[in-house]
């Protein structure tokens, strides 16, 4: 029988399963898993160490308390350690001598807090507070119940993590960080759409939104066609949602085909009709001569947008608009995408569903979702790229699935969007300043949990991407680490990026001025954020599978707490760069054996292609 | 041949299955002695060797002709429409005729002939030595021996004639021991751990039934145990689900009872039988697309298939065997029922986790050739060579090189070799092309003299190594000198290069491996270059010690030197990854029946626009 225990605790140690009898053994191995890894090592740049009290620390956070808890792992157990609280983040260090374990978790990351246990509950760790993180994590702490310790942690935490509530600045407000870059000047609107070639004979670029009188979620700054006149746009405006006119996402550079995006048209029951609206997309559809039709994405399923019509809304009918075609995309609402990712966490927090992984992923319906999201993309991008139409995209409000839709075909249509700073304009640009409602869907320093508003639809942005990167591994500039961070930061309320939900409410509070960018800490670095495989390639667009064959559900994020996923450097990414450092070492052997050779010989002129003039040529292939 | 009518058919369609669009290639087929051949308009070939036929069909007759159906052993499916029903029926009852002989002699393997004269060919057969990989594990020793007890298939005739036993295990115990087991598959030595002393040994289940025992099957169990200086305690494993065994025991059949062997810790794994395995597998192929794209639950129908529970549960016996093998120091015997299945399974995926020689491209070969082919694994009836019992039919071997490709994706730098090996390897099982798996046992390889008659198949791999390298392999990495899986379930995952093999559009548009290899390339011909020039300053140096500079030196750094040649090769490469393959089918390039269209599928795999109609057919699955 000994043998036996023997065998089982050794088989858990070679699993590093999840049996609570080990965890002690293990708990130093984990510890560093259970880190958030990315997090972890991103929030020291900058971070101040105190060391009376090795807890990091940013310029402009402050100690609040800290206090002696029990974390309740769900990997490994109850471990005692003493917890921080700082205006910014929640730090746990272990205190027992055989477990490193450092829980590093910034407060915006919390969604709710609840106390557990009463004060009649017996049980062992059963009093304390159970914290649920917009991460897909659970935190619990058990405490003693003497003392008001719990009370005071409750307290505290709520404050500090839903500053909103308790007329309190949020962290990025406060943050004193200083980077050698500037990540407010990533974005410049006039410069993008010079990028791409505008304004040109028939797209203009407009400050009618100056003052945000035209659509109040808007930019300032639009590109619309060059034959509407202001007073067009503002009667256009009527008749759309919010007033979100349709408006230039992007031109393609040759075919000239663009994609637009817009709200739905207001039609309500009676199908009311508006001449416009109808003559501004003729407008549109007339920049391309030789287009006979325009190609209108809805991205609602077909019911959705009939029953929309209920409350104002709707779609265009065949019969008002002659010169487009209309399809549904069947891509669901806010409220759908929230539940699917509430089944995602079921199945993967804090154990992994075994038995039935497949079909419980497949009841999710998230891959389904990430399916429809990209095929519909992958419809928009084809429809530009092969010239057959311009295009308008848009849902309800214009500012969830119409974003993912034209920044997703945009990263497919444009390699610039594909790079690091690429990228951050694209985020910025369709994402930020056209009021993807960020802090309603986040809830920032928030309290209300339950929040209706709340939906993970940038996190399906970011899924997709991570999506084609994996099917062209040498097509983005960035690594899977980039865009980790870039979700960290969603929650983290470190920075002011994706504070707010429109330009007119960040102009207002000075965003720019008064916070930090995402966008400084990860331009600063960029290193680590390199994908070692990308090779720059123009004009070239990528049609990912969109195929159940090849989508998958992204573990090193929705399950990167679990210690069971090796979170160990992609062997494949490690060879890479080890070849990448042989054949730098190769080339400069080469280039010195050259200038030895050619040094040997008596006349240099009779030598025209120098070895310094020939390397940079090999170079530019990698 | 008798069997062929038509030998050509003009305006065949060949339609794409996961095109949306019904979008079709229209070509001539035409029927050979050994294949059946399309060439499209645009000269593209597609051969299919009548042995990897493993269902023809015809369709009721449409508008534009007559559907013929082909369903591959290699999972390839091909819709062709044949205008003329007549021709479709004459093709059809070739096929079914061809695909499906009832004689060896009839089969590929002794009509091949790769232009070898006969040492070259014995040679290759030679290439695998099972006496040296025993000889390499490090028996004979002083607790193992080689017996000669089953030296003309007396006691035995579907083990090898070479047996290795314990020491102390005398020949009537050997005998003894070999009547109470099934087919007299008495317990002999699979693989032997130098380090721990410790040893897996393979047989089938013994003929106790309800009370039944016998002395000597329990003396030879003692013996292995004895023959481990380390640990007394060996480990029983009983590859099947409990309730099976039971079952057996009404036939006089069953499992070791624990209270008759001393020293023996008795485990049932739960792997199901072959019949539980092939129905999963069918389920599987209607999952993967056989009935067209409509299928939208993927996912679940993958998991109500069962195949990838059985695959872990196959992974989970050999990391059971592995385990106590490094942890416990124990020996283990391996059973089920008759011992080629299941045994062959866990053991040879066993020692795979164990030992990293089986990891190589070599090794692979070696344990391929130990725990499969001579031990008897029915390869014949498995996979359907012969038209036999269609119940003896079962992917056993398949799930094998599907559990060695879960490894290879949790140990990428683990294994000499990459995906493209094992299915070359999975082609041959079924091609029917090389002697190595015609037959059932090592006895009817030698009846039908297949050493002479045919070709072995490693020599033809090894030749075409380059082609099965894995760039990330590390072979000297102490982290892998024993594997240990992680079996948590969203590591299991759809084999989409095996299953959707020919599938193109399914396909990913960019293969990492081959930007790695690409990178290897270049390095090694930096290196050569480098060489290169070494040598000229060595040259010149020793030129200009003698005062003499000759112009053909100048010109050597001239606009010829090696650097622009290689810039130049740089950009071919970085355009278009290498392909080595030409598609030959008999003659030079012989092993190679489908890695040309593999390789081709990568190469052509980064389209720079894909049109409308891919990404159709890409929305729609």
């Amino acid at each position: 029988m000994v043998n036996i225990t023997v065998i089982f605790s050794l088989q858990s140690l070679f699993l590093v399963g999840c049996v609570p009898g080990c965890l002690k053994i293990c708990a130093n191995v984990m510890s560093f898993l259970l880190t958030p890894l990315f997090h972890f090592q991103t929030s020291r740049d900058g971070v101040n160490w105190d060391l009376s009290e090795a807890v990091p620390r940013l310029p402009g956070e402050t100690r609040i308390t800290d206090k002696e808890v029990i974390y309740i792992c769900p990997f490994n157990g109850p471990i005692k350690g003493r917890v921080y609280i700082t205006n910014y983040r929640l730090y746990l260090r272990s205190l027992e001598t055989d477990s490193a374990l450092i829980l590093d978790v910034p407060l915006g990351v919390i969604s709710r807090i609840e106390k557990m246990g009463g004060a009649t509950s017996r049980g062992e760790n059963s009093y304390g507070l159970d914290i649920t993180c917009k991460d897909m994590r659970n935190l619990r702490f058990a405490l003693k119940q003497e003392g008001h310790s719990r009370r005071d942690m409750f307290e505290i935490l709520t404050r500090y993590a839903f500053p909103l509530a308790h007329s309190l600045p949020i962290f990025a407000f406060l943050n004193e960080e200083k980077f050698n870059v500037d990540g407010w000047t990533v974005y410049n609107p006039v410069e993008e759409y010079r990028r791409q070639g505008l304004p040109n004979h028939h797209w203009r670029i407009t400050f009618i939104n100056k003052c945000y009188e035209l659509c109040d979620t808007y930019p300032a700054l639009l590109v619309v066609p060059y034959r509407a006149s202001d007073d067009d746009l503002r009667r256009v405006a009527t008749f759309r949602s919010r007033n979100r006119i349709p408006v230039l996402s992007w031109i393609h550079p040759e075919n000239k085909t663009v994609i637009v995006r817009c709200s739905q048209p207001l039609v309500g029951m009676s199908g009311k009709r508006n001449k416009d609206d109808e003559k501004y997309l003729d407008v549109i559809r007339e920049t391309n001569r030789q287009i006979s039709k325009l190609t209108i994405y809805d991205a609602r399923p077909n019911v959705n947008a009939v029953a929309n019509k209920a409350t104002g809304g709707g779609y265009e009918s065949d019969d008002a608009y002659h010169n487009a075609e209309l399809f549904f995309l069947d891509i669901h609402n806010i409220h759908v995408m929230r539940e699917s990712l509430k089944k995602v966490k079921d199945i993967v927090y804090p154990n992994v569903e075994e038995s039935h992984w497949l079909s419980s992923l497949e009841s999710t319906h998230w891959l389904e979702h990430i399916k429809l999201v990209l095929t519909g993309a992958i419809q928009v991008a084809d429809r530009v790229s092969s010239g057959k139409s311009s295009v308008l995209v848009h849902c309800s409000d214009g500012w969830d699935r119409t974003a993912q839709l034209t920044s997703l075909a945009m990263l497919m249509l444009d390699s610039f969007y594909r790079s690091i700073e690429g990228f951050e304009i694209l985020v910025q640009k369709e994402w930020i300043s056209f009021g993807h409602k960020f802090a309603s869907r986040i809830g920032h320093g928030d309290k209300n949990h339950a929040d209706a508003d709340r939906s993970p639809i940038f996190l399906q942005f970011i899924d997709c991407v991570w999506q084609m990167s994996k099917q062209f591994p040498t097509a983005f500039e960035f690594n899977e680490r980039f865009l980790i961070t870039i979700l960290d930061h969603l929650y983290s309320c470190r920075f002011g990026t994706f504070l707010y939900n429109c330009e007119s409410a960040r102009e207002k509070q000075k965003v720019t001025e008064r916070t930090v960018s995402l966008w400084s800490l990860i331009n600063s670095n960029k290193d680590k954020f390199k994908n070692p495989f990308y090779t720059k390639e123009i004009n070239r667009v990528l049609y990912p599978v969109a195929s159940m064959r090849h989508l998958e559900l992204w573990v090193n994020y929705y399950i990167r707490w679990n210690p069971r996923i090796k979170q160990q450097p992609n062997p494949v990414e490690q060879r890479y760069v080890e070849l990448l450092a042989l054949r730098d070492e190769y080339i400069q052997r080469l280039e010195e054996l050259q200038l030895a050779s050619s040094a040997k010989l008596p006349d240099p002129s009779t030598s025209p292609a120098g070895p310094s003039q020939m390397m940079p040529h090999v170079r530019t292939h990698f | 041949m008798e069997h062929i009518r038509t030998t050509k058919v003009e305006q065949v369609k060949l339609l794409d299955r996961f095109s949306t669009s019904n979008k079709s290639l229209t070509g001539t087929l035409y029927l050979t002695a050994t294949h059946l051949l399309f060439i499209d308009s645009h000269q593209k070939e597609t051969w299919i060797l009548h042995h990897h036929i493993a269902l023809v069909e015809k369709l009721a007759l449409t508008t534009s002709g007559c559907p013929l159906v082909i369903q591959c052993k290699n999972f390839r499916i091909v819709h062709f429409i044949v205008p003329r029903e007549r021709d479709c029926h004459d093709i059809y009852n070739s096929l079914l005729q061809l695909s499906k002989q009832a004689k060896y002699e009839d089969l590929y393997a002794f009509s091949y002939n790769p232009k070898q004269n006969d040492s070259e060919r014995l040679q290759g057969w030679q290439l695998i030595d099972l006496a040296e990989e025993y000889k390499r594990m490090g028996v004979p020793n002083s607790n193992w021996q080689l017996s000669d007890a089953n030296r003309e298939y007396k006691i035995c005739e579907t083990y090898p004639r070479e047996l290795y036993v314990p020491r102390i295990a005398s020949k009537p115990i050997i005998v003894g021991s070999s009547k109470f087991r099934s087919k007299g598959r008495f317990p002999v030595l699979s693989y032997y751990h130098q380090n721990k002393e410790a040893a897996i040994c393979r047989c089938s289940q013994p003929l106790s039934g309800f009370s039944a025992r016998c002395l000597e099957d329990e003396h030879l169990l003692q013996a292995i145990s004895k023959a481990n200086p380390v640990n007394r305690y060996m480990y029983v494993m009983d590859t099947r689900p409990k309730l099976n065994a039971m079952a057996n025991r009404a036939a006089g059949k069953g499992y070791e009872n624990e209270d008759n062997y001393s020293n023996i810790r008795f485990q049932f794994v739960g792997i199901e039988n072959i019949h539980v395995m092939r129905s999963s597998l069918q389920k599987l192929l209607e999952v993967n697309g056989n009935k067209g794209l409509s299928v939208s639950d993927f996912y679940s129908g993958l998991e109500s298939s069962g195949w990838l529970r059985h695959i872990k549960a196959v992974m989970d016996a050999a990391i059971f065997l592995a385990k106590a093998i490094m942890v416990e120091n124990a020996s283990v015997l391996v059973h089920c029922s008759d011992g080629w299945d299941r045994t062959s399974q866990v053991c040879s995926l066993g020692s795979l986790l164990l030992d990293s020689y089986y990891r190589t491209i070599k090794g692979f070969m070696v344990l391929i050739e130990k725990d499969w082919i001579s031990f008897g694994h029915k390869f014949s009836e498995r996979c359907g060579h012969l038209d036999g019992d269609p119940k003896e039919v079962s992917p056993v071997f398949t799930q094998f090189l599907e559990c060695v490709w879960h490894l290879t994706e949790q140990f990428p730098q683990a294994f000499e070799f990459n995906e493209a090996f094992l299915l070359q390897i999975h082609e041959h099982i079924h091609s029917c092309q090389f002697g190595n798996f015609l037959g059932n046992c090592q006895k009817e390889r030698e009846e039908l003299k297949l050493k002479e008659k045919t070709y072995s198949l490693w020599p033809f791999l090894l030749d075409d190594q380059k082609k099965y390298l894995n760039p990330l392999y590390s072979s000297k990495s102490p982290k892998f000198a024993v594997l240990e899986p992680n079996t948590v379930s969203f590591n299991f995952k759809f084999w989409r290069n095996m299953y959707h093999q020919f599938d193109r559009t399914l396909h990913p548009r960019q293969s990492m491996f081959n930007i790695i290899m690409n990178m290897n390339e270049q390095n090694e011909q930096l290196e050569n270059d480098i060489k290169d020039l070494e040598s000229k300053i060595k040259q010149r140096k020793s030129k200009q010690t003698d005062g003499i500079l000759t112009k053909e030196l100048l010109h050597s750094v001239h606009p010829e030197s090696p650097t622009l040649k290689t810039s130049l090769c740089f950009k071919e490469q970085t355009l278009l990854p290498v392909n080595h393959a030409l598609r030959t089918i008999e003659g030079s390039n012989p092993a190679d029946n489908r890695y040309s269209e593999y390789a081709e599928e990568y190469s052509k795999s980064e389209p720079g626009v894909v049109s409308l109609e891919y990404g159709v057919a890409r929305m729609t699955c």
